[in-house]
């Protein structure tokens, strides 16, 4: 079995290593992502959105909607850290008795 | 981090950090449009400068955010993002955050474009701000109780 | 597809970053051995044409190596 799997990996990798070689040039203009939807961003961008860098034209203009989630699954993944972190149950000393375990001080 | 750390020399250089840091990172936030930058990096920089004083002057520091209003504040940044698209929505825009709508206006039409992406910058910033200090309080708060290891 | 020379040095510096991390028998120094990670991350970013990923990940390493050293206080420095 560890034999088969071996022979397995050992194939896709000369695989890889074969076809790798016929990947585009990173940057290439000719690919399918570079000709669909990024001409439209750089000939627009500036009178659509008004501001001067691509980047922050798509990311909070065109894309303002994603963006937002972004931040709230952020904020959501900070809070949920904090309460497991300062919860009283999760791997602590035991506390002194009489003592309430508070949220964040 | 309840009390400050560091001798002299730690403490003369931090202090002479922090301003230039919050400068920094306000700059980050306006120009953000002109140049590699924007709220999430803005935000980011301006926890280093709580993180900076909080390191020399420990809890008395001036430029500080204390207990729960950190988390307080973490849900009003990303209140203000919702509420910039809200916003648009009151002045009639066919889907969320069409800063065309805006309920300013201004005559280029651009304008209302960079009015709406700065406000939202804004509360990208002051999310990100608030969530890395309460991590931070909570993990040192973490290793407070727990004393030291055995 | 072409890769620098120096690219190709600074990968190689990355994986050679990542197994110090691994093997290394102190927490503390693995720590800030990490953030050296993060600085070659940082070129290599840079070498790739994106400033804005670039700027994000040399604020957030130098955050997260912060936060390593604090949550040191509640666990043992040396693994056993």
């Amino acid at each position: 079995m560890r034999g088969l799997v071996a022979v397995l990996l050992a194939i896709m990798t000369g695989l890889f290593c074969l076809v790798i070689t016929y990947l585009p040039k990173i940057g290439s203009a000719d690919t399918a992502p570079n000709q669909h939807v990024t001409p439209v961003y750089i000939a627009r961008s500036a009178e659509d959105t008004g501001s001067p860098n691509i980047v922050t034209g798509v990311i909070i203009d065109y894309r303002g909607f994603d963006t937002m989630w972004e931040t709230s699954v952020m904020f959501l993944a900070g809070v949920t850290t904090v309460l497991v972190l300062t919860s009283n149950t999760m791997g602590r000393k035991p506390e002194k008795d009489g003592e309430e375990g508070e949220v964040i001080k | 981090m309840k009390e400050p750390f560091g001798g002299l020399i730690l403490n003369v250089a931090f202090r002479l950090l922090v301003p230039f840091t919050i400068v920094y990172a306000i700059y980050v936030l306006c120009l953000g449009e002109y140049s590699p930058g924007g709220g999430f990096q803005a935000g980011a920089v301006l926890s280093v400068g709580v993180l900076l004083s909080r390191l020399i002057l420990g809890e008395n520091a001036k430029f500080n955010v204390l207990g729960k209003t950190s988390v307080v504040l973490a849900g009003v940044g990303t209140f203000i993002y919702a509420f910039t698209g809200w916003l648009t929505l009151f002045g009639g825009a066919k889907f969320f955050l069409d800063y065309n709508y805006m309920p300013i206006h201004m005559e280029p039409q651009h304008e209302m474009h960079a009015l709406g992406i700065f406000l939202i910058e804004i509360g990208v910033a002051i999310c990100v701000m608030m969530t890395i200090i309460n991590l931070l309080d909570a993990i040192v708060k973490r290793g407070a109780d727990n004393g030291d290891v055995e | 597809m072409q890769i620098y020379i120096i690219e190709a040095i600074l990968l190689i510096f990355l994986i050679a970053i990542t197994c110090a991390v691994i093997f290394c028998k102190d927490i503390l120094s693995a720590a800030i051995i990490y953030s050296g990670f993060s600085f070659t991350a940082v070129l290599l970013y840079l070498m790739m044409g994106s400033p804005d990923v670039a700027f994000t990940e040399a604020v957030i390493g130098s955050i997260s190596t912060v936060f390593f050293v604090a949550s040191l206080k509640t666990i043992d420095r040396w693994c056993k």
